[in-house]
């Protein structure tokens, strides 16, 4: 799919009606999340203002205060389950990939099977994880959180990498094996860095993925290895809601995701519907 | 010359073996033991109870009125938020293919709310229809209008859930059906306007059926993550008021994980699990909707 960078500039587009319509519907979208921002940087009175202030004098009380509820160990965890799940996914899935593209026609079954997998809700996985890890011990670690997130991530970077060494003519191989070059060489040499650009969309969305779960965390953790986006929801059942810290929260978990989003945008579809639109 | 198509079968295997081994031990290997604890009494709080019973658990699930609820809200909460996101991913994509300045930083900013942690999506619809929080009363106190309790209302706590879940996911359908309006030909659309076509048959009669595989594909899509909805429930209304916002998705969980009937719980998730392949098997197979899976 070619955006519209890659093509000759034209001429600006003319701003016209559908464009002021679209630019509505934007900020329309995005006002909701504006909304949560504000909410994170009012103390309680403004937030509970009536009616509510557009204008205020923002402050980072709310922020600091997520110190002294204990949230960098959350967001620790979340970081490194995040992480690891997706090294440990493309370690597996990259491989793995390379062979179902250069076998293609003999594994598409196979292929099929392992998005099929994708289709089951989590509740499916939480319930038999949740007894083998209480029999095993593996309750409230990161290490079992890392292990769940492979039943989507693994998957996922099968089916997104696939596609990208069905790019990859297999003569560049050929021509590295006559010049001498093992299987290895070839590989790591000639075929990976051309799917950089592969690896590294189906990186982030691996991490996006685990960063966002909320519920096998929530069934999976209870303390040690609880993640971020519990620890928020743990603030709702503190004395009351406590709002400011909930909302600065949710701000800090949102960032990251909305960093990466913006240079993956457009492996976004190929991604979250694992190869089922090419696009 | 020797001319491979292929590296050595036992390279081959050796790169395709871990993924595979792993893929089936945290896939394969829970659902068996999922689809084994649904023929159990299986409760957390009596041990001894890891034992085969049957079909008590699937019979039992007919006659629960609370599980037929669930399947209503489902229901209702999947036609729904698809149709709306169909709907408004389709006009969004139209908007979003038309010459825009700065249209990829416009198109970026419309993903932001399915790329959002779900878990914050439903804080900021929580504090929406939360009427001491929400910036609607901007508009309700000048007007003199009273807000309803939206979230424990019983007849509007479900649309709480469906417009989130439609500002959620109407991304997804519109990046998917963009993608599909840039790969479109632009043969039919000249060769229509040359004929004198107008605008709305041009969409109507080249345009929608040219779209159709991208519209199944990302209906399926949304129909299956329908039946996962979670964090927004959870959040905003717990399945409230009652169980008027209870999905089989949700009422599973609770059964499990608030109760602790794991094994009813299973035989549910079992029940779903096999609803979804066949309505997805027989959205594929209908005639004419052939999605381009590949």
């Amino acid at each position: 799919m070619s955006s519209s960078g890659s093509r000759p500039r034209r001429r600006g587009p003319r701003v016209d009606g559908w464009t002021c319509l679209t630019l509505a519907l934007l900020f329309a979208v995005l006002s909701p999340v504006a909304w949560l921002l504000m909410m994170s940087l009012k103390t309680e009175v403004d937030a509970l203002a009536m009616p509510p202030r557009l204008l205020f004098e923002p402050t980072l009380a709310n922020y600091t205060g997520l110190l002294e509820a204990r949230f960098l160990g959350p967001l620790t965890n979340s970081t490194v389950v995040a992480l690891t799940t997706t090294l440990l996914s493309l370690g597996l899935g990259i491989p793995a990939a390379y062979v179902l593209s250069r076998t293609r026609g003999a594994t598409n079954g196979l292929a099929f099977w392992i998005l099929s997998t994708r289709m089951a809700p989590p509740i499916a996985f939480a319930i038999p994880f949740f007894l083998v890890y209480r029999t095993l011990g593996w309750l409230d670690t990161l290490g079992g959180l890392i292990l769940v997130y492979l039943t989507f991530n693994l998957s996922l970077v099968i089916w997104m990498m696939r596609t990208f060494f069905d790019a990859i003519p297999f003569s560049l191989e050929e021509a590295a094996y006559i010049d001498g070059a093992s299987t290895w060489q070839a590989l790591t040499s000639i075929v990976l860095p051309l799917t950089g650009p592969g690896i590294m969309a189906s990186g982030m969305l691996c991490f996006l993925l685990a960063w966002n779960d909320f519920f096998y965390a929530l069934v999976l953790t209870r303390s040690q290895a609880m993640t971020a986006p519990v620890a928020i929801v743990n603030f709702m059942n503190y004395i009351g809601w406590d709002w400011g810290r909930i909302t600065a929260g949710s701000i800090i978990v949102a960032m990251p995701v909305i960093a990466f989003s913006l240079p993956m945008r457009r492996y976004l579809v190929s991604g979250l519907t694992a190869g089922g639109v090419k696009g | 010359m020797l001319v491979r198509s292929q590296p050595p079968r036992r390279v081959l295997l050796t790169l395709l073996s871990p993924a595979l081994v792993v893929l089936a031990l945290v896939t394969l290997g829970p659902l068996l033991y999922l689809l084994a604890t649904s023929f159990t009494p299986l409760d957390l709080t009596r041990p001894q109870s890891f034992r085969f019973f049957g079909l008590v658990n699937y019979r039992q699930l007919l006659a629960d009125e609370r599980f037929w609820n669930s399947v209503m809200v489902q229901i209702k909460l999947s036609t729904t938020t698809v149709g709306g996101q169909l709907l408004l991913g389709l006009g969004l994509a139209l908007l979003l293919n038309r010459p825009l300045p700065f249209r990829d930083l416009i198109r970026t900013g419309f993903i932001v709310p399915m790329i959002l942690p779900p878990i914050v999506v439903a804080i900021i619809w929580k504090i929406l229809f939360t009427p001491l929080l929400t910036p609607l009363n901007l508009l309700t106190i000048p007007l003199g209008l009273q807000q309803p309790s939206w979230l424990t209302d019983p007849d509007l706590a479900l649309w709480t859930i469906v417009v989130a879940d439609v500002w959620q996911w109407t991304p997804f359908t519109t990046l998917v059906l963009v993608a599909a309006l840039q790969m479109m030909p632009g043969e039919p659309l000249e060769a229509a306007r040359v004929d004198g076509a107008s605008a709305w048959q041009r969409f109507v009669w080249i345009v929608l059926p040219l779209l159709k595989p991208a519209l199944v594909v990302a209906g399926l899509f949304r129909l299956i993550d329908s039946f996962k909805a979670f964090p927004l429930i959870f959040v905003m209304t717990g399945g409230g008021p009652g169980i008027a916002t209870e999905p089989t998705n949700y009422y599973s969980y609770s059964q499990a994980f608030t109760l602790t009937f794991i094994g009813y719980s299973s035989a549910m998730i079992i029940v779903m699990l096999a609803a979804t392949a066949v309505l997805s098997a027989a959205i594929i197979r209908l005639p004419g909707l052939q999605p381009d899976v590949e």
